[in-house]
């Protein structure tokens, strides 16, 4: 294994080939990558002009998200994720102008309208789960629809659920993954563990050093990759969802990850970590390492990077408009969608 | 048309409903196998296989929460919570989940799932086989609450609830179960959900009830009736929402209202019928609105003349008619 835990490829092939990734794949997910961090960028910076009222936002984290997003067919497979997962949502397909009205709680949020906080990521038609606020309750939903799955009898889908390792201290967490090990169900589960749970260091969340080896005691196989490599999530995720929609059982996938923001812009993250860490982190930048990865394999240029960062900034300016300029829901809207037709 | 028990016009409502619909699934701890420890499930897994007849862990957030998921993906589930005093750790998955999935995401997700848990006292249950757990889910906005007092409406309501596509918590009264039998249509037929029954048409007073209580409260208004006091036995059925048009209709009639439940005084429903009698009937009223209802202890001792004196009954209701009549 190299330091990144991804395992040593034998023959000359890059990375990305030896995974079967095309280079247009690569150059998508690194475009991606950057264009969830400005978006990410922009939402601060809304917060602090009063314009979002509150915002959690996955910087440091999107090489896990983009990694997962490899192994998921958007709209096939269902999707459960946690308040994290901004950056897995558009790798699935939604825009920064979705998740600018998200944050703004604007008409054409495609999350929730405008009702919910920002980090609530929604989408019927991506088979991406709406989800509550309520820590580690959305797993079961994620294990309830690969039981649809068995019950429908419907192979070759599986579902794939997202949360920190502050969630797995949630008794629903137990629960779900409880019940998946004893039927063997096609459903993911996928750690990305950040250390900290708010202000909370994972050695008081989780009493063993990695989230991974309670797989055991669950029936199924854990895995542990470096979340900030992209190609080492992509393995073991693509590994993951091939085995759970083959109907060979569930797999822990546990992304060892950094958060460089405060857990949300309500959060002072210096009164339990220094800035010494943070800034060793951002070392690893999961972005940055692609970047690397691409100008050393030769997909593409500075040159043509830094365009990207610029049409980028610009595609980031103009959904921002675009949202600020989207009128607010009108108040009798609040009675909508309270129940179906019977 | 057969006489059936209530408890055998739920087991048909979930075999006629599975067997029209193969995306109706059932599942809870002891329901597969075992058929429910009320025997409500028996047979089901012999006619329709496990795929569809789940036995759960006891683990009561995965019961509810693996049929949120299930509907997602188009599938009815119908959840068995043992007793309705285990679906207190499912709470979170009720109310914050199930309940606002539709309304949190714009309309874009539903979940069409029932909840069925037996509720209730008289079958020297003690504390945790006895309690009416209803009053926790009737201020929520997205649920429904139905609690049938009859075979008939057992399963009309429980088809109804099934095929219903937002989120439905069903209590059925154990005592009812092996106690009460009536006559139950063939094959599938609904019940609407949200409407109250008028049980026994009266001129005297209109008197609220629900589940065991309709039938105990029943009994009190055919022995009154010798006294001279007409009473009008209204059955609510869907507690949550609740049918505001025919309790206002009703005692605009008779002028005087009586609520009755099993569940505690404070905090049952009983307390909003009243409050909206008094905001929207006032001046029909010829007397005070009076609530019956178990006192405020909790639910209910082991002992057999603790568990008589927590009870309510037709005489203990009939005591509550006479002293409202007379008003």
């Amino acid at each position: 294994m190299t330091e990144n835990n991804s395992p040593v490829i034998l023959d000359t092939l890059p990375r990305h080939e030896a995974l079967g990734l095309s280079t247009d794949q690569v150059l998508a997910a690194l475009r991606g990558m950057m264009l969830a961090r400005a978006v990410d960028d922009r939402l601060w910076l809304l917060a602090r002009q009063g314009k979002a009222h509150f915002v959690i936002t996955p910087a440091g984290h999107e090489a896990a998200q983009f990694g997962c997003a490899w192994a998921i067919r958007a709209g096939h497979d269902y999707v459960v994720p946690y308040y994290r997962d901004m950056a897995l949502a558009m790798a699935l397909g939604q825009t920064p102008l979705d998740m600018l009205r998200h944050a703004m709680g604007k008409p054409g949020d495609p999350a929730s309208g405008g009702r919910q906080m920002f980090g609530h990521f929604s989408s019927r038609a991506l088979r991406i789960v709406s989800g509550s606020s309520s820590v580690g309750s959305h797993p079961v939903h994620a294990v309830g629809l690969a039981l649809a799955f068995r019950a429908k009898g419907e192979t070759d889908i599986a579902a794939i659920t997202f949360f920190g390792e502050g969630a797995t201290a949630e008794g629903a967490w137990h629960e779900a993954i409880n019940f998946a090990g004893i039927h063997q169900l096609p459903v993911v589960f996928v750690c990305e563990n950040n250390q900290y749970a708010i202000s909370m260091h994972q050695r008081k969340e989780v009493p063993v050093p990695d989230v991974a080896t309670k797989a055991a005691g669950y029936g199924m196989p854990g895995l542990i990759v470096d979340g900030n490599d992209i190609f080492a999530v992509y393995e073991a995720a693509q590994a993951a969802m091939i085995r759970a929609r083959s109907g060979d059982g569930p797999t822990l996938l546990e992304c060892k990850t950094y958060r460089y923001r405060p857990h949300s812009n309500a959060d002072n993250d210096m009164k339990y970590r220094t800035a010494e860490e943070v800034a060793e982190w951002r070392e690893r930048d999961p972005i940055k390492r692609l970047e690397r990865y691409c100008l050393d394999q030769q997909l593409t240029t500075s040159e043509q990077i830094a365009l990207d960062e610029t049409a980028i900034r610009s595609e980031v300016d103009q959904a921002t408009v675009a949202a600020e300029q989207t009128p607010n829901p009108l108040s009798d809207s609040l009675f909508d969608h309270l129940y179906g037709e019977a | 048309m057969a006489h059936m028990t209530y408890i055998e016009a739920i087991r048909s409502a979930m075999l006629d409903a599975m067997t029209e619909d193969e995306s109706v699934i059932v599942l809870g701890e002891d329901v597969a196998l075992k058929g429910g420890v009320f025997l409500a499930t028996e047979g089901l897994l012999e006619r329709f296989g496990e795929r569809r007849v789940i036995d759960t862990p006891i683990a009561e957030i995965s019961v509810v929460g693996l049929a949120i998921g299930a509907s997602l993906h188009g599938l009815k589930p119908v959840a068995e919570i043992q007793f309705a005093d285990y679906i207190l750790p499912a709470i979170d998955q009720i109310l914050n989940e199930a309940a606002l999935f539709r309304y949190r995401s714009n309309g874009d997700w539903h979940c069409p799932i029932v909840v069925r848990a037996p509720f209730g006292a008289g079958i020297h249950g003690g504390l945790y086989h006895s309690q009416s757990s209803e009053a926790l889910f009737t201020s929520t906005p997205g649920l429904k609450v139905v609690i049938p007092s009859t075979p008939h409406d057992a399963k009309g309501l429980l088809i109804a609830a099934i095929r219903d596509p937002d989120p439905v918590i069903f209590f059925e009264h154990k005592q009812l179960y092996r106690t009460v039998r009536g006559e139950v249509p063939d094959g599938t037929y609904t019940v609407p959900i949200g409407k109250a029954a008028i049980a026994r048409s009266g001129t005297d007073l209109s008197l609220f009830t629900y589940g065991l209580m309709t039938h105990y409260s029943l009994s009190a208004a055919e022995q009154i009736a010798q006294e001279g006091i007409n009473v009008e036995v209204i059955d609510l059925r869907t507690l949550y929402p609740l049918d505001k048009a025919a309790i206002l209709e009703s005692v605009r009639r008779t002028g005087k209202a009586l609520i009755v439940h099993e569940d505690n005084l404070t905090g049952g429903i009983g307390g909003e019928i009243g409050a909206l009698i008094a905001e929207h009937a006032f001046e029909y009223l010829d007397g005070p609105v009076r609530r019956l209802a178990s006192p405020d202890v909790p639910p209910v001792a082991f002992n057999d003349d603790l568990e008589m004196g927590y009870m309510l009954n037709p005489a203990k209701i009939m005591a509550a008619i006479r002293d409202l009549a007379a008003y």
